[in-house]
């Protein structure tokens, strides 16, 4: 089992490796040294990315709270005028508050 | 459990007869040792009440006139210690600590960690220089446990805060008479054989046989059910204590009047006290959730161990020495405990309870959220749960016609006609005949919510007066009082004559209610549309009619008539003489009927209709009367229409009940005393043969007795009984709320008792919240599933680099810090995400899941995680590693075997493929390189697997992407993984490394892989229902 798993994996390995192997040996001939990588430049790169990725997560967090708040509770599949009834239970449960002092005095 | 409960039965029965023998003895001593939980399960011992006055005074050896003498009084105090109920013993902070610390999923967790502190401790003991990996992870999975805990802690802390807050620390003062004298003490002092005086407005200090009564009424709503308050007298009407007259109980509240009593019991040895010391003494169960979880461990530990056990034979079978195999089999294991899943699971739970406190619903319990989604039946009191717990004039009769009157909370139903003639008179009688009136300063407050001096059906009267003809105090003005003769149970009418509105007319009108036979008896007359006609038979067998069908309603009906009295004989300034009636009672006219209901609320025939096209089997509990039951049952669906109880068929075809077969009726009501006789196997066949139960006239006892019937019923021949809510109000309600799997309190209306022996609250006492509950809890089941789906897939890429480490000895391709990262980093917030997913199908259309067979993990969830998404995500990873060495010369074939080599710190020129040399710390460069982009490649098939984790069965395109939070999650989990390996310093810190952007898209394949297999599968499952796909695959 292993050992079919490890051809498998191996297979597509050649393959990018010989592609890469060839790749830089065509960059050779620019006279660019294939052992040196710009690793600063890569460093920012990333960063960059990372950060936008992030700035854009938050952002799509805050435009759900700000806009789209009603939107969660619809895309539930809810039985039309369930949210008349929430809103009807807010009225009541407040307005019946002063009922317990009602029932100890009574 | 069920052996064990049925046998406490049997103790119970049997000390009842041993009880019987010698009751006088019992009395006494039993009552000291009465703690025991069998014998509080029985009826009420009370026999005060059949005892005359004087046996009840010798008894306690206290005059009826004097009360008792101060010394006797210290002296009981001493012996029965105060009239307080001992508070349930609470749990001290720092058990309920160690409970959120080493419960459930949290042992795993511990076991993880106390396995990776023996394997550091061998390997410190065995080697020069160990490696730290295994200190570290055993350090963090017990912060993990730790940071969860105290998160979980807190969460309940909180919810136990708003608890807190319920509870009114307003002291009692009760007026008693010691040595002859008046004296008003403490409740806390009152003591058995204290003469006691209560009055309209007070609170019942202890148990009281009455002795003498002034129309005190009590209201034993909170202990009984019953909305309508209770006279009482010094007589005794029933056998049963509970039901008899003369006894009025601890912590009811005295409506109107005045009495007299002598305190027979105190403390936790009044019926009160012994329900608070039944619900106190009851143990509940694991919750459902609880029971999963630690099926899922059990799942979960014999993967890991056997995946442990395998590759430690493996090793040994390799030459590794037994050490190093000890350590390997801790390392495997361990690897298989997912860190992230307790945070995970107790985030879902927690924002599951705050969107449900959002929604009225507080939740005591974390793990009670899910409670209500797997239940299967509802048991729910009457009053104030499915009623409004008001009493309101539902029904009129006059003009020889039923009028409907609005019943609703906002007054938004149907109104009648107000036109006529007859309705003016019949409000008239109503709003002058009736001394309830408005407390005052409440003009501001709409009619229904202000509050009334005054019976319930009187308030009910007036309420419906204000609403339709205006204000009753000016009409009250307008027509003064002239005398009045109160309501008496001989009478069984109240009387009163005024003034007319019309200055010039100097007649007076006399007004009269009551019981509508003994009204009609007194009239001649009846007015229809304004004119007075002659009562003749047909008129009479009209009334019979209104009258028959109203009260089969459950309704409490009262006729009404007047008299405009003629002036010769009762000039202006006549001396009217209640005591000595001196004017005519009789051949009145008769006005109308009003008949008076606690309604349903507004919300609860829609709440139960769902509940019922969710599974559940709605049952109502109620100690109200069977009639006035029934009529609800029938007003909010739990009895639906066309459904008939045997009694119902019996009249219909008019037979003896006897006759009619009970399998015929799907429909049926108990009677508590009935029930006081069924054995536990007919107890069963009524709950498994009707669907629409209705219980009546029960005691809080016969509560937990039917209760613990519903959890005996097996669902679809499982062995597992079904799972029960409960719901409840009163402190009758409260051993019934304890035992059921889920109890659920009323927050308004609620007792103190109710909602500490409950799990849930619902905030507006809304039956219809429980639906919302149910749906909640459904949805966070199936979406924990997901989550825990999510989170055990990246296990395998996980586990298999260090296996393949063992196995084949090649550098290791994914370190223990890089786990870490993914299990406590970047998987956390996609895992979560899944708790915001929508429902995929209608979830209230469903049947409530089987405990037994729907299971929150199952072999098929593991089977999909592990055997198929984590392989395949394994594969990515791999493939990642193997490019990167590659890259960097070192091709797959030379890697097998090189681990030795590779990991020697003095082969500092290890050759490559192609002849490069390397030293040990670039080889460990490449090495970290590796693991970074291993957890890079891990990150990126999670992207595929949280997609395809959001639904179980629609395909994502049938979904939609609209769960927002994942989105962010998906853009979180990326930019952390870009983060760790790119932020200046990292290499240092937590040994990763810059990755070039091509090592990114390696994985992106086996994510497409991913995404496109399980798209192909969830087709499968759905075109064939039922088919192989499905019973292979669908978690």
């Amino acid at each position: 089992m292993e050992t079919i798993m490890f051809f498998l994996i191996s297979l597509p390995v050649y393959v990018a490796a010989e592609k890469d192997l060839s790749a830089e040996g065509g960059k050779e001939t620019k006279a660019v040294d294939p052992f040196v990588y710009d690793y600063h430049s890569l460093r920012i790169c990333g960063l960059v990315f990372a950060v936008v990725l992030f700035a854009l997560g938050i952002l799509l967090i805050l435009s759900r709270k700000c806009r789209c708040s009603f939107n969660q509770e619809k895309e539930k599949p809810k039985a039309p005028g369930d949210e008349e009834a929430t809103a009807e239970n807010l009225i009541v449960s407040k307005a019946k508050e002063p009922e317990p002092e009602a029932k100890a005095e009574n | 459990m069920g052996y064990g409960r049925s046998d406490s039965y049997r103790v119970a029965t049997t000390t009842e007869k041993d009880e019987k023998e010698s009751p006088k003895k019992a009395d006494t001593k039993a009552e000291k040792k009465i703690k025991d939980m069998d014998d509080l399960k029985k009826e009420v011992p009370l026999t005060e009440h059949k005892m005359s006055v004087e046996e009840v005074c010798q008894k306690y050896s206290t005059d009826i006139v004097q009360g008792l003498t101060n010394a006797k009084a210290a002296e009981y105090l001493a012996r029965d210690g105060p009239n307080a109920l001992t508070p349930p013993p609470t749990t001290p902070e720092w058990v309920k600590f160690c409970r959120q610390l080493f419960g459930g999923f949290s042992i795993l967790l511990w076991t993880g960690a106390i396995l990776c502190f023996l394997a550091y401790a061998i390997q410190a003991a065995t080697e020069d220089e160990p490696a730290g990996d295994n200190l570290y992870l055993g350090i963090v999975l017990s912060a993990v446990v730790i940071i969860t805990g105290c998160f979980s802690y807190f969460q309940e802390a909180k919810s136990s805060k708003i608890m807190e807050s319920f509870k009114n620390m307003v002291p009692q003062q009760a007026l008693v008479i010691r040595e002859g004298e008046k004296m008003q003490i403490n409740a806390e002092e009152v003591v058995a054989g204290d003469l006691v005086e209560v009055k309209g407005g007070d609170r019942i200090p202890a148990d009281l046989r009455i002795v003498s009564s002034h129309g005190c009424k009590v209201d034993n709503s909170s202990l009984t059910g019953e909305s309508e308050p209770q006279t009482r007298s010094p007589d005794c009407t029933h056998d049963n204590p509970l039901e008899t007259r003369n006894v009025a109980f601890f912590s009811t509240n005295c409506v109107e009047g005045t009495a007299r009593g002598i305190v027979v019991c105190t403390g936790d040895r009044t019926v009160m006290g012994r329900i608070a010391t039944l619900t106190s003494g009851l143990e509940s169960g694991k919750t459902p959730i609880a029971k999963e979880i630690e099926h899922f461990i059990h799942l979960i530990t014999g993967v890991a161990v056997f995946l442990g056990i395998t590759f430690f034979i493996l090793a040994v079978c390799l030459g590794y020495t037994w050490l190093e195999a000890v350590i390997f089999l801790i390392g495997i294991i361990v690897a298989n405990v997912p860190e992230g899943l307790l945070a995970t699971v107790t985030v879902c739970l927690t924002l599951t309870a705050k969107r449900m406190a959002r929604k009225n619903c507080l939740v005591k319990n974390l793990e009670a959220v899910e409670t209500l989604g797997s239940t299967s039946t509802i048991c729910s009191d009457k009053t104030g749960t499915l009623t409004q717990n008001r009493m309101t004039v539902a029904h009129m009769w006059f003009d020889n016609q039923i009028h409907e009157a609005d019943t609703t909370e906002d007054q938004s139903g149907a109104s009648f006609d107000k036109s006529s003639e007859t309705w003016l008179a019949l409000a008239r009688v109503a709003a002058l005949c009736n001394r309830a009136q408005f407390k005052a300063a409440q003009d501001q407050l709409p009619i229904l919510k202000r509050d009334v001096a005054g019976d319930a059906s009187e308030s009910a009267l007036l309420k419906c007066i204000e609403l339709s003809c205006g204000s009753v105090k000016q009409m009250r003005e307008k027509n003064k009082k002239v005398a009045e003769i109160p309501f008496n149970s001989t009478n069984k009418y109240q009387l009163s004559v005024h003034e007319t509105e019309n200055e010039e007319d100097n007649r007076y009108l006399l007004v009269m209610k009551g019981a509508p036979e003994r009204i009609l008896d007194r009239c001649s007359t009846i007015l229809i549309q304004g004119k007075e006609q002659p009562m003749d038979e047909e008129m009479k067998d009209a009334f019979q009619n209104a009258y028959m069908e109203l009260g089969g309603l459950g309704e409490r009906v009262l006729g009404f008539c007047h008299l405009l009295m003629p002036e010769d004989q009762y000039p202006k300034g006549f001396a009217f003489d209640c005591d000595d009636v001196n004017f005519t009672t009789e051949n009145l006219c008769f006005v109308g009927l009003m008949s008076m209901i606690d309604p349903p609320r507004a919300a609860v025939p829609d709440a139960v209709g769902k509940c019922r096209s969710a599974g559940i089997k709605v049952i109502m509990v109620t100690g109200d009367h069977p009639i006035t039951a029934k009529a609800i049952a029938k007003g909010v669906g739990i009895i639906s229409e066309g459904n008939e109880t045997v009694e119902d068929i019996a009249s219909r075809l008019n037979i003896p009940v006897s006759q009619v077969n009970p399998r015929d009726a799907k429909a049926c009501v108990i009677h508590g005393t009935d029930l006081k006789d069924l054995s536990q196997e007919q107890m069963d066949d009524i709950l498994r043969n009707h669907t629409e139960i209705v219980f009546a006239r029960t005691s809080p006892q016969q509560k937990l007795i039917i209760v613990e019937g519903c959890q005996r019923q097996v669902r679809h021949t499982q062995t597992d009984g079904a799972i029960v809510a409960v719901t409840g109000d009163g402190v009758n309600d409260s051993p019934a709320l304890k035992k059921a799997d889920i109890g659920v309190a009323m927050g308004i209306s609620g007792s103190d008792v109710s909602k500490q022996a409950a799990d849930m609250i619902l905030l507006d006492d809304n039956f219809a919240s429980i639906v919302t509950g149910v749906e909640e809890g459904r949805l966070i089941f199936d979406n924990l599933k997901k989550s825990i789906a999510y989170t055990l897939t990246s296990n395998i890429p996980e586990i298999t680099p260090f296996l393949f480490f063992i196995l084949v000895n090649i550098p290791l391709p994914l370190g223990t810090i890089t786990i870490l990262c993914i299990d406590l980093g970047t998987d956390m917030v996609p895992a979560i995400s899944l708790a915001y997913e929508a429902a995929e199908s209608d979830i209230m259309k469903r049947q409530p899941r089987n405990p037994t067979r729907d299971k929150l993990v199952n072999e098929r969830l593991i089977s999909i995680a592990y055997g198929q998404i984590g392989m395949i995500q394994a594969l990515g990873g791999f493939f990642s590693y193997f490019v990167i060495l590659a890259e960097n010369g070192f091709l797959p074939s030379l890697l097998v075997g090189i681990r030795l080599n590779w990991d020697d710190r003095s082969n500092n020129d290890l050759e490559d493929s192609y002849g490069q040399q390397w030293t040990y710390e670039q080889r460990k460069i490449v090495e970290y390189t590796c693991h970074t982009a291993f957890f890079v490649s891990i990150v990126v098939v999670q992207w595929a697997d949280v997609i395809i984790c959001k639904t179980r069965r629609n395909s994502v395109f049938q979904q939609g992407m609209r769960n927002k939070i994942l989105i962010f999650g998906l853009f979180e989990e990326t930019a952390l993984a870009a983060f760790l390996s790119y932020t200046p310093g990292m290499d240092v810190a937590l040994r990763m490394y810059p990755l070039k952007p091509s090592w990114w898209f390696c994985a992106f394949p086996y994510s497409f892989l991913i995404f496109v297999y399980d798209e192909i599968r969830k087709l499968i499952l759905r075109r064939n229902p039922g088919g192989w796909v499905e019973k292979e695959t669908y978690y």
